[in-house]
């Protein structure tokens, strides 16, 4: 599935197959919600990046984060924009996150 | 499904136990209070100031030892590790050890200074030294394995350098009142003052900004070019105190040090403000007032040491150039900590919550307002009293100075009940593991 990007998406790719391509700071949508690779991002770029997403987000899509190491200063960011993240299964090295509008 | 357990997994291995950072800050937080307090005890001798043993020194080295350094070590062996991606190690005992003969080495060193006791003087120094070797190894141990953050590798690496010249100039000038002095006591002050202020402290400040305030102003990471040539001109800048005073280039080149380094910190400002001013989050409140102070008073200072240097200032000269740069380092570094406390309390009382506290419900606004205004108010009237050489408006700062970190330290406190009344037992985090 593709679908329009929010504005602050540098780079649009919608297949599955592309994903071991992704280049940091990617932004992409998939049936589970809008990713982002975090992934080969300098501190505190991911962060920024993050967040700027989240922001951009109007309705209840939820982000799928791809991120290298645990983003340990995001959760209050989250906290404060009335956001929560859950941890889910990734590849190998890979610390996946699923944000989403806590209810 | 995710639980809410699993929230920040994979921390562990990169955040210490909150205990761990928070004493350091803890005791630097009840050395500003003593530091104060000399300094009022110090007054009569403050404006005219020119070294040697007494309160004055005792005062100086409460603030840059008791206060400054010992903020640095609490932060630096708790951000480095997140910052280069490297595992903390399991065991307790190395920063135990660090905080313990480190404390001791100020209360030793400072009580020598202030009764002209060089025995106990030279005591203190000595435990001062091996607190900081350990430190050092750790320092060592965390760049040498750094994935990435190449910036701040490279100021990390500078600070350890000036470090090691901190700590042999230290130890000459310690040993120099029990006639065991190893460089020249002039070259040897000028070195210490040099690689403390702007060599250990500088670097690492500046290394650790690149991180922390674009993570605050929510803003991205400065231009990797600028902050290249800064850290280099910074590297040269002090590489170029070294030899001269080493003997190895004419003095006049101590000139060339100062404008290079002023260069090299106005280039980091420069980009800094370029953060603060892009960021996504603008309202940074006080704390970041105060970083801005402190970064006028960084670069005052040098100007003071370029007007030192062409005999333009006064007789109260070298001691104003020692309130600019001390306080300025020192009002940074607190608008800093009034900002990384609330900010790793929330972190450590958020491991296993679905919604962690925020950083601003664990701060405690009223006494850091109090501190903001306290602090100040203290610095401006002690420079006032050093150029009008008052010994009373020395007192008032100093009295001022006690109140701003009384208000501080019921900040601190505060920041650490909200935390732990919220995650009891928090020094024993468990480890999550991801969910399908």
């Amino acid at each position: 599935m593709c679908a329009v990007l929010p504005k602050t998406a540098p780079r649009e790719i919608c297949s599955e197959s592309a994903r071991s391509a992704r280049t940091p700071g990617e932004q992409w949508r998939d049936t589970d919600g809008i990713h982002i690779e975090a992934r080969g991002l300098a501190p505190p770029a991911p962060l920024v990046a993050i967040i700027k997403l989240v922001e951009s987000v109007l309705d209840a899509t939820p982000v799928i984060v791809h991120h290298d190491r645990d983003p340990v200063p995001l959760y209050a960011e989250l906290a404060q924009r009335g956001w929560i993240a859950q941890r889910i299964e990734g590849e190998t090295g890979e610390v996946r996150l699923r944000l989403s509008k806590g209810s | 499904m995710a639980i809410a357990s699993t929230f920040l997994g994979g921390a562990k291995g990169r955040l210490l136990a909150p205990s761990i950072p928070f004493r350091f800050f803890a005791t630097a937080v009840l050395f500003q209070g003593l530091a104060w307090l000399a300094l009022l005890w110090a007054a009569p001798s403050v404006p005219r100031f020119a070294g040697g043993l007494g309160w004055p020194l005792a005062s100086l080295h409460l603030f840059t030892l008791g206060v400054l350094m010992m903020t640095a070590i609490g932060a630096s062996l708790q951000l480095l590790p997140v910052a280069t991606r490297q595992a903390v190690p399991a065991a307790k005992w190395p920063y135990d050890l660090v905080w313990s003969l480190y404390t001791a080495g100020v209360v030793g060193l400072t009580s020598g200074m202030a009764s002209a006791a060089p025995t106990v003087l030279l005591g203190g120094a000595i435990a001062l030294a091996s607190a900081l070797l350990i430190f050092l190894f750790l320092l060592v141990r965390n760049l040498r394995g750094a994935k990435g953050m190449r910036l701040v590798v490279v100021h990390g690496w500078a600070a350890c350098w000036s470090l090691l010249v901190l700590l042999g100039t230290g130890l000459s000038l310690a040993g120099g009142y029990s006639g065991l002095a190893l460089f020249e006591r002039q070259s040897a002050i000028g070195l210490h003052v040099t690689f403390a202020g702007y060599g250990f402290m500088g670097m690492l400040v500046m290394g650790l900004s690149y991180i922390l305030v674009p993570m605050f102003a929510l803003s991205d990471n400065p231009a990797p070019r600028w902050a290249s040539l800064s850290v280099a001109l910074a590297i040269v800048a002090l590489a170029l105190a070294l030899l001269v005073s080493f003997g190895m280039l004419p003095t006049h080149f101590f000139r060339l040090y100062l404008g290079i380094g002023a260069v090299a910190f106005a280039i980091h400002v420069a980009l800094m403000v370029q953060s603060l001013r892009t960021g996504m989050r603008q309202g940074l409140g006080k704390s970041f007032v105060l970083v801005r102070l402190g970064w006028t008073g960084l670069g005052a200072s040098f100007l003071a040491a370029l007007a030192l240097e062409f005999q333009v200032l006064t007789v109260s000269g070298p001691t104003l150039f020692g309130v600019l740069l001390v306080g300025g380092l020192l009002t940074m570094l607190l608008g800093v900590l009034s900002r990384i406390v609330p900010f790793l309390a929330s972190m450590h009382a958020g491991a296993g919550r679905r919604r962690p506290p925020t950083p601003s419900s664990l701060t405690a606004q009223r006494p850091l307002d109090i501190h903001f205004y306290s602090h100040v108010a203290a610095l401006l009237t002690l420079l006032v009293a050093v150029l009008l050489d008052s010994v009373w408006l020395v007192r008032a700062s100093a009295v001022v100075g006690v109140l701003g970190a009384a208000a501080f330290g019921v900040f601190f406190v505060n920041a650490w009940q909200r935390m732990t009344q919220i995650a009891p037992g928090i020094d024993v985090p468990t480890a999550p593991k991801p969910q399908a």
